[in-house]
């Protein structure tokens, strides 16, 4: 018993100690509701099983009655759609205004910092917002367009099948630009600029220095922006809750929303578990991605 | 005759600080030039205008004859060893070196062949594969310079290589620097607060001060001849005596003040009487003999020996300190007597501190002198 307490007081029993109050803490508010979610997506579940834990397990039914359900293939497409456009959308606007703001110019700093502001909003109040910029007849982006010609007639963002996805993308590529902008900025500064001065005594020109010194020396913070940006974007809920509520008629509607609309409004928690398994998945594959970007951290 | 690298009246202001007044270089082919001063003296900014990083802001710049002042770093064909060596941490050692190559679309065979080429004669074939942060200290100095030499560019820069090495590697990485300089012939301007690599590598010596050249010339000449306190004080280890004096009612001797001691010491020359100097005396240049038998006497305070050579600090203000080869039997308290050749004697104006005498040197940084390689060089 003395020797146990003095481990703790000065030994790795306090390093233990530390190391297991998180896990602990993980465990019952992160894993268990995991584990639980994982073995819901095999039961059979309904308003009067909720309340107990023994219900019946169906094995895959839950996941083939999914599969056939017409609606099933276009959000799994919409989702994809979501989640690349949005990630693609981000890093490139995120990196042009990283390279940008790089350049050191007198203010360049304050100026992105205000950046930031996108980033402390609340999503509903994004969506609010966006939902007057996308309005069809009064909307700010359809009297630019429609002054630039761009456009002859009002596009109806929100409710026009076609485009009601996009609106939702368009809004949420606003979101996340600012954080890939942030990170990325980071990224460039961690170059040190004698690499630059020697490639250009080498001959490389600003293009030339761009691929091979910057964008190999970004990998890894490139790599842990795209993981994380899969993991924000698949995450991305209140923008769908706000603009589309994910219509017309499932045009814009996604895995993450589909999920909460079968749970908490149709009430059926097998399918809602099942949709989060698939979604679970990918998010894993997103975080392998972040932390062996992370880890690889290079520098001679 | 032209020059392979030509800077006339090269001024380079930051805002309000004027970084390089009015700074005039000529450097013939295949001479090895070492910038040397203390830090902030300039000689970086220097460097770095030489290649490129830095815009001139008055004065022209020449390279082979042509004007540089506003050709991009890219297109000067200079090559630059860095003090961090700037590896690119991404590439092998093998990728580092062809990079140059790589960029101006040399094929990758060809590319490659080169590569071994270099890497044979700097003794890096068996790393080629390694990534930088794979080597030690001394190999990627290595790697920084065989990127410099791929290129065979028409000049080579180098900004302070050795110091990030220990003191070991650094005395023999300069014997290599400066063995490799002598096999290819190529112009080299090295940059370096440490006067000893200047005086041990270079074929000519710029002596830079608040980005001034102070002196230039061959580093014997600087060591012999100092132009001024300043580099009397820079060039030489240990460093050079200054000892406050008056020139005496003839002319042909002066007086030394050293606090409470005072000493006469003949000059070399005549100068006027009653001149207030500061008279230089190099610590080697000074034997120690029995009190009263040399020029003057003076109390030891402080004796150090490293084996090879003793020093012994004199117990006066200022201090003098002398230099003795071998074991000397001077022991703290002794008084000693010194005995000083008139002709090793450096004399300054006291209030300028500009060498005083008919010995002038034979270089200075107005006009521009012709170099020539050391013998035996080629």
């Amino acid at each position: 018993m003395k020797r146990f307490l003095s481990s703790v007081t000065d030994g790795s029993g306090f390093d233990i100690g530390l190391v297991l109050l998180p896990l602990a803490f993980l465990f019952v508010m992160s894993g268990l509701p995991l584990v639980y979610n994982v073995v819901m997506s095999f039961q059979e579940v309904d308003m009067f099983s909720l309340g107990s834990f023994a219900r019946p397990f169906v094995g895959l039914k839950n996941y083939i009655d999914l599969f056939s359900q017409p609606e099933t293939r276009p959000i799994l497409l919409n989702t994809a759609i979501f989640v690349s456009a949005s990630i693609a959308g981000q890093f490139l606007i995120g990196f042009g205004l990283a390279l940008f703001f790089w350049v050191n110019f007198p203010g360049a700093s304050w100026l992105r910092g205000l950046f930031l502001v996108s980033w402390v909003m609340p999503g509903l109040v994004v969506g609010a917002i966006w939902n007057w910029i996308l309005s069809g007849d009064f909307g700010v982006l359809n009297f630019l367009l429609r002054e630039t010609g761009a456009i002859s007639g009002n596009i109806f963002w929100r409710s026009d099948p076609n485009y009601s996805l996009w609106a939702v993308i368009i809004a949420n590529i606003w979101l996340g630009t600012s954080f890939n902008m942030i990170l990325l900025s980071v990224g460039l500064s961690g170059i040190p600029k004698d690499l630059y001065e020697a490639a250009e005594l080498d001959g490389a020109n600003a293009f030339q220095r761009f691929w091979t010194i910057t964008l190999p020396m970004m990998r890894s913070t490139i790599g842990a922006i795209i993981a994380l940006g899969l993991i924000f974007t698949l995450q991305q809920f209140d923008l769908f809750a706000a603009i589309t509520s994910g219509g017309p008629n499932n045009t814009s509607n996604v895995t993450q929303y589909w999920a909460w609309d079968l749970s908490f409004r149709q009430y059926d928690f097998a399918k809602g578990a099942t949709i989060s398994v698939i979604m679970i998945v990918f998010v894993m594959f997103a975080s392998v991605v972040y932390v062996r970007s992370t880890r690889h951290e290079v520098r001679g | 005759m032209t020059f392979q690298i030509e800077l006339n009246g090269v001024n380079k202001y930051y805002g309000a600080f004027h970084a390089l007044k009015d700074i005039n270089l000529a450097i013939e082919e295949g001479t090895f030039v070492a910038l040397v001063g203390p830090s902030g003296c300039g000689k970086s900014t220097l460097l770095r205008s030489l290649a490129g990083l830095e815009k001139i802001t008055a004065g022209e710049m020449k390279i082979a004859g042509q004007r540089m002042n506003d050709v991009p770093p890219r297109k000067r064909d200079v090559a630059m060893v860095f003090q961090s060596y700037a590896l690119y941490p991404h590439m092998t050692v093998e990728e580092n070196l062809t990079y140059s190559l790589r960029i101006r679309g040399v094929k990758k065979a060809e590319a490659r062949k080169a590569a071994e080429e270099v890497a044979t004669t700097t003794g890096l074939s068996h790393l080629m594969k390694r990534f930088p942060r794979e080597l030690s200290g001394g190999q990627r100095q290595r790697v920084a310079m065989s990127r410099a030499i791929i290129r065979h560019p028409k000049a080579f820069l180098f900004d302070e290589p050795l110091s990030n090495l220990d003191a070991a590697l650094r005395v023999h990485m300069r014997k290599e620097i400066r063995a490799l300089h002598d096999r290819l012939h190529a112009t080299s301007v090295y940059v370096t607060h440490d006067q000893i690599e200047a005086m041990t590598m270079a074929d000519h010596v710029v002596v830079m001060r608040d980005g001034v050249i102070e002196q230039q010339g061959r580093p014997l000449d600087l060591y012999d001849r100092p132009a001024n306190r300043f580099v009397a004080g820079f060039i030489g280890s240990p460093a050079m005596n200054f000892i406050p004096a008056v020139v005496g009612e003839g002319g042909a001797d002066a007086l030394l003040d050293f606090g409470r001691t005072r000493a006469r010491l003949a000059l070399a020359a005549r100068l006027t009487p009653g001149l207030a100097v500061t008279v230089g005396i190099r610590p080697e240049h000074i034997s120690i003999v029995a009190a009263g038998e040399g020029a003057f006497d003076i109390p030891v305070g402080i004796v150090e020996s490293t084996g090879s050579a003793t020093y012994v600090t004199s117990a006066t203000q200022p201090e003098l300190t002398v230099v003795e080869t071998g074991r000397g039997a001077v022991k703290s308290g002794d008084v000693i007597g010194l005995s000083i050749d008139p002709k090793q004697l450096h004399v300054f104006d006291a209030e300028t501190g500009e060498r005083i005498g008919t010995e002038r040197p034979p270089v200075t940084a107005a006009s521009p002198p012709r170099l020539h390689l050391a013998e035996g060089a080629r």
